[in-house]
């Protein structure tokens, strides 16, 4: 093999590896049944938790209240909507943009897992769903 | 003549005298025999760790993480092992709970292939979408676990939930496998583990199997193993090296280390894959993220000889067949396969012949029993310091495993009958071990010493 092909090779293979791809983390879908606060190594640490602001349905994004200020978060076509019927005891349910509502309490994933960002699209959202009154 | 008092008090005496040495022999343990230390912090969460993935079931189906990862059977299971477990074992627990009986697992596609059902893609769709996949074996995860892209576990790296690290893979598995039901609420179906038992857990399974990776080419003394090791590590002929370092799990393409990488073999696109030519629907398993992009990460070697079916969806049987998928049209037509081609100024992917994949196969054989070798006489040795009898017998009873695996392996390939008959012996030797009750040291040793022999035969 001689020099050139080699690189070309190795230049495919690192392309094939890790071509466009955000970091791996997160993906495995059992995330959808974890409870708000609870995620392993992502709760406190990569997610905000807080209330929703407001919710702009045009632009398809959201401002969440968090602990250390508003983030303003984009709903994507591979962010995962889910709703967090935990707290009443039911199974948790996949949801829609239309779930997010002003006043709900949500955890938010962002792609980058960079805490402190002011504005990232979402990997995924986990909404709670309350108790009927 | 003495007075019945004396006689009793004379009694009493010569049973203090006899008891005595017995009393204190018991507290104080035998002359010479040494009290183990206190086991260090990390031994304990490491054994924390260890009772919690055979023991704890987290509220949920019956099942533990050694269900599936069975320390007896190289922490994996196979049809050959599932068909020795009981009906009622928690394996099955689809045949029998009623709640679990659809679109949990598949029992005939376990029993027949060692299939796992998971729902890598959602669970919003049940009956039709899921994959069946094998059950990887969980040794050495110290040396295959990191990527420059982050943790990767399971067969496509995105086996856990949270971070994706193994710490957090445990409460993935719970919430796919251990559920009483398919509603998978927390705290009703399962509970969800706790953050100090996700760290035993991690830590139990770090200490699993080697802690670090071969350095490449070992003096191996067998002419065909010998010839194997050249080929994996030739990247114009066998180019096994260029994924699987140093038989590893992590890929170096001349870059430098990548890590654990992902790559899209084509296995998925092999012709006549056993489960698919049942009347079971196994519906195409699409690997890394949802949706995927066809991709799984590559899994260490060393261990691999022992540890089959292969690949994730337990295509294939043998480990001659497994090094002959890279010779085939599926691989040379993958993304990967297409690839090498690329790089290759003879334009061939991999193309080898039938000798050449038979001692491929055989080298991985040899090193899989060195490292069987390694550890049964790890286990040997750390049972002549323990000190309570269970554990020691539990160390023993893994060292007979160990070592059978190790016969088995080499035989399989018909390699160095030499060492085979050394590993008999050790067998032999360690069973005695742990039936013995006062020669229990003397058997060990010459278990560990049979072991040695044996390892002797296979490299200098």
């Amino acid at each position: 093999m001689n020099v050139r092909n080699f690189v070309v090779g190795v230049v495919g293979m690192s392309a094939l590896l890790l071509g466009g791809q955000p970091p791996a983390s997160a993906q495995k879908m059992t995330e959808q049944f974890i409870p708000i606060g609870q995620s392993p190594g992502l709760s406190g640490k990569a997610t905000v938790i807080g209330k929703l602001q407001s919710v702009n349905a045009q632009e398809k994004t959201c401002a969440v209240a968090g602990p250390t200020g508003a983030l303003n978060v984009r709903v994507t076509e591979r962010t995962k909507i889910w709703l967090d019927r935990s707290n009443l005891q039911q199974p948790n349910l996949k949801g829609t943009f239309a779930d997010l509502r002003p006043g709900a309490t949500v955890e938010v994933k962002p792609e980058s897992q960079q805490r402190g960002v002011s504005s990232a699209p979402a990997e995924w959202i986990k909404v709670q769903v309350a108790a009927s009154p | 003549m003495r007075s019945g008092e004396e006689i009793v008090s004379s009694v009493i005496k010569r049973a203090a005298v006899i008891c005595l040495p017995l009393v204190l022999l018991a507290v104080l343990g035998p002359p010479g025999c040494k009290t183990a230390p206190p086991p260090d912090p990390q031994s304990q969460l490491i054994a924390k760790g260890r009772d919690i993935f055979f023991n704890e079931t987290f509220a949920g189906n019956g099942r533990t993480c050694g269900t599936c990862h069975p320390a007896e059977n190289n922490f994996t299971i196979d049809p050959a092992f599932i068909a020795t477990l009981p009906k009622d074992n928690p394996l099955f627990v689809a045949e029998f709970n009623p709640a679990l009986k659809e679109n949990f697992e598949n029992p005939a596609l376990m029993r027949e292939f060692g299939l796992i059902q998971e729902n890598l893609d959602g669970f919003d769709d049940l009956k039709n979408k899921f994959v069946m996949r094998g059950v990887p074996h969980v040794l050495g995860l110290r040396t295959s676990v990191a990527s420059p892209g982050g943790p990767r576990t399971g067969w496509s790296g995105d086996g856990a939930p949270g971070d994706g690290s193994l710490r957090s893979f445990a409460v993935g598995a719970v919430i796919q496998h251990f559920t009483k039901t398919l509603n998978r609420v927390p705290g009703i179906d399962f509970r969800l583990p706790t953050d100090d038992e996700l760290n035993a857990l991690e830590a139990f399974q770090l200490s699993l199997g080697r802690q670090q990776d071969l350095v490449l080419p070992l003096r191996l003394k067998g002419t065909v193993p010998k010839r194997g090791q050249a080929i994996f590590l030739d990247n114009s002929l066998g180019k096994c090296n260029l994924c699987h370092v140093n038989a590893g799990a992590t890929a170096n393409l001349g870059g430098g280390s990548l890590g654990n990488a992902n790559f899209n073999t084509g296995v998925e696109d092999l012709p006549d894959q056993p489960a698919r030519l049942t009347t079971q629907t196994v519906p195409r398993d699409d690997g890394f993220r949802t949706p995927g992009d066809g991709t799984f990460n590559v899994p260490p070697l060393v261990e691999a000889a022992d540890s089959g079916p292969f690949f994730h969806n337990n295509a294939i049987e043998t480990i001659e067949g497994a090094v002959a998928f890279y010779d085939g049209e599926a691989f040379n037509n993958s993304p990967a396969g297409l690839t090498l081609k690329q790089a290759d100024p003879r334009g061939v992917g991999i193309e080898l012949d039938g000798t050449q994949i038979v001692a491929i196969a055989a080298f991985l054989r040899v090193i899989n029993t060195l490292e069987n070798i390694r550890q049964s006489i790890m286990l040997l040795e750390t049972s002549l310091s323990v000190s309570s009898p269970e554990e020691r017998k539990r160390l023993l009873e893994n060292a007979v495993s160990e070592t059978a695996d190790s016969i088995r392996v080499l035989e399989g390939g018909g390699l160095h009958p030499d060492a085979v008959a050394r590993l008999r012996d050790a067998r032999r030797m360690a069973e005695k071990a742990v039936q013995s009750l006062f020669f229990n040291r003397k058997h060990t040793e010459a278990a560990i010493r049979d072991q040695k022999k044996a390892r002797a035969v296979l490299v200098e």
